[in-house]
């Protein structure tokens, strides 16, 4: 993604720290940057989360929307079901290729490849619960990504800016009744209830899944690549793992080459053990984005390595 | 309040200012950079210090472009291969150049400039190349002119590299440092900085065949995690905004020994960090 150009001096520096097991900032192939997480912080939105990956307040910066709208039934969509509607765009002001329509193809990959993993009943959320009346009216959720800041691997912290913004997310409750009309009929009519504190959250948000992103560099592969490491990646894919351990979605990169089958099989399986230690880290932090409030901002001094 | 801006002069000792503070009224001082004038009174543009030379105020804000003098030594990267020269960004306004009349050729000895080395200019440098150079002039459109015509400038191998803020880089005698740990840190005054494995000037020298070659030379595990730890200490610095001098990256280095280079950028060692190392270099002052 990034189109940054090293010399062949620096290529072989980290190319060869990979094969060793030590990256350019010290880091093991599988070792992950600090990632820093809020929620709730659109007001508007029924759900938003802002994800970081990178140190010392700078790094990959993803800020994720969600807004549920009620849409009318027309045929031939599905009749019992709600939907999900992805979309990921790459601020100009994140990289200096993105300037104008610079970040055109990146924003249709980004955003296909959202859709891969939550646009449907992989994702794990109960699209039927979603469906207000069927044949009749349902929720669409908007997943809006806005990536803020590029310094590698967009992937993983969009999907993780997703997983969050969707499970902190919250409805509104519905009220359906059955009326009679002018011929008798009964007929189902919704009420969405406007009180703030009668929310519910989205069945089945436990069961999203996260990313991990692979960069083939050398005879190595590693996780969480820097900009200067997707610089020099060969190969890049990305796997997409539920709570369950199951495999959700894969995504190749555009990059030079391809990935030799055995060393895909690894990735897979290398996959799974990456993702639980991700969950687990990733419920650390969404709890202790959740607890935070006000009170809990660094005071001045420290908000020169402050988080946000 | 009303403030009477005819008959109050302000203070112009060396004081922070913000856009839009009123510096003077006094007639008597000429403005400089970084300010403007509303009626009698001088204000500032940019959010700085006040800095006065006789009757010149201006005020030199705290993040700029960096902008070249002659004799600056920088690290580049080629951008573009061009006739008879290389366009190389030095993080200015406008791309350095390297002619090829200011480089040395391989082999030590002054041979005179081939047609074959105009057509073969990328066996020098190439698109992506970093540079070691000093600032040698100006071309008429205020383009830096570069030169590398000197053994120690040249073609940067065996390391990594890391862009600060170009004002933590003051103007010192040498750029080219060799830290106590076995490790050569070049510090770009335009803020790009290299960081490497030590290599000897005996064996730079006896190898002036190949001073642009591609090659690394083989590096340990040991020095690859000292380099780790220096790249990563001069990121700290570079957030606390602290002066990246051989002294204070030694100091940040011995002051990160207890922690693993991976672990010195969270937030917390981080944090950490800062106060140890800006406790030394007040101590120092």
């Amino acid at each position: 993604m990034a189109s940054l150009i090293l010399s062949p001096a620096e290529q072989d520096y980290i190319t060869q720290g990979v094969e060793r097991g030590f990256r350019a900032d010290g880091r093991g192939g599988l070792d992950r940057r600090e990632v820093t997480l809020r929620t709730n912080m659109i007001s508007q939105a029924n759900g938003s989360a802002r994800c970081r990956t990178g140190y010392l307040g700078a790094g990959t910066d993803v800020l994720v929307g969600i807004k549920a709208e009620v849409n009318s039934w027309t045929a031939g969509e599905p009749e019992d079901k709600g939907a999900i509607v992805c979309n990921v765009e790459c601020s100009p002001s994140a990289a200096q290729e993105f300037e104008g329509r610079g970040a055109e193809e990146l924003n249709v990959e980004l955003t296909q490849l959202l859709d891969r993993i939550l646009g449907g009943p992989q994702s794990g959320i109960d699209l039927g619960k979603l469906c207000i009346i069927p044949k009749q009216a349902y929720w669409v959720l908007h997943v809006d990504a806005l990536v803020l800041d590029v310094k590698g691997s967009i992937t993983d912290t969009l999907v993780w800016a997703a997983r969050a913004a969707l499970l902190a997310a919250r409805l509104p409750r519905v009220v359906v009744e059955s009326v009679a009309d002018e011929d008798g009929n009964m007929q189902s009519e919704f009420d969405v209830v406007d009180d703030a504190e009668d929310q519910i959250s989205l069945e089945g948000a436990d069961n999203l899944p996260l990313a991990v992103t692979f960069s083939q560099i050398g005879k190595r592969y590693v996780v969480d690549a820097s900009e200067q490491e997707e610089a020099v990646a060969q190969a890049r894919v990305t796997v997409a793992v539920s709570p369950q351990m199951e495999i959700c979605a894969i995504q190749k990169g555009a990059a030079l080459r391809g990935f030799a089958p055995s060393l895909l099989t690894e990735i897979l399986h290398a996959a799974r053990t990456i993702a639980r230690e991700e969950f687990a880290r990733f419920k650390a932090v969404f709890d202790a984005a959740n607890k935070a409030t006000a009170a809990d901002e660094p005071s001045t001094g420290s908000t020169f390595l402050g988080e946000f | 309040m009303e403030v009477d801006t005819e008959t109050q002069v302000m203070d112009v000792t060396a004081r922070i200012v913000t856009p839009g503070s009123a510096i003077t009224s006094d007639p008597g001082f000429i403005r400089g950079h970084g300010t403007f004038g509303e009626g009698p009174t001088i204000y500032s543009s940019v959010a700085g210090v006040i800095e006065r030379i006789n009757k010149l105020v201006s005020v030199r804000s705290l993040k700029q472009r960096y902008g070249g003098e002659i004799g600056d030594i920088v690290v580049g990267r080629i951008t573009e291969v061009a006739a008879k020269r290389w366009r190389v960004d030095v993080n200015s306004r406008q791309d350095g150049v390297l002619l090829l009349s200011s480089i040395n050729l391989p082999g030590g000895i002054q041979r005179r400039k081939s047609e074959s080395d105009e057509l073969q200019m990328r066996t020098f440098f190439s698109e992506g190349d970093l540079v070691f150079a000093e600032v040698q002039s100006y071309f008429a459109d205020g383009a830096l002119s570069l030169h590398t015509r000197s053994i120690q400038y040249g073609k940067l191998r065996n390391g990594t590299f890391v862009a600060v803020f170009p004002q933590l880089v003051p103007r010192s005698r040498t750029h080219f440092h060799t830290l106590p740990c076995g490790v050569d840190v070049v510090l770009g005054v335009n803020g790009y900085i290299w960081i490497s494995k030590h290599v000897s000037a005996a064996k730079v020298e006896a190898n002036a065949e190949h001073i642009y070659s591609d090659k690394n030379e083989p590096i340990s595990d040991e020095e690859r995690e000292s380099i780790a730890r220096v790249a990563n200490c001069v990121q700290l610095l570079n957030r606390l905004y602290v002066k990246i001098t051989e002294t204070s990256i030694i100091f940040a280095y011995e002051e990160s020994l207890g922690h693993a280079p991976k672990d010195l950028l969270a937030l917390d060692v981080a944090a950490e960090l800062a106060h140890s190392v800006t406790g030394r270099l007040r101590q120092q002052s």
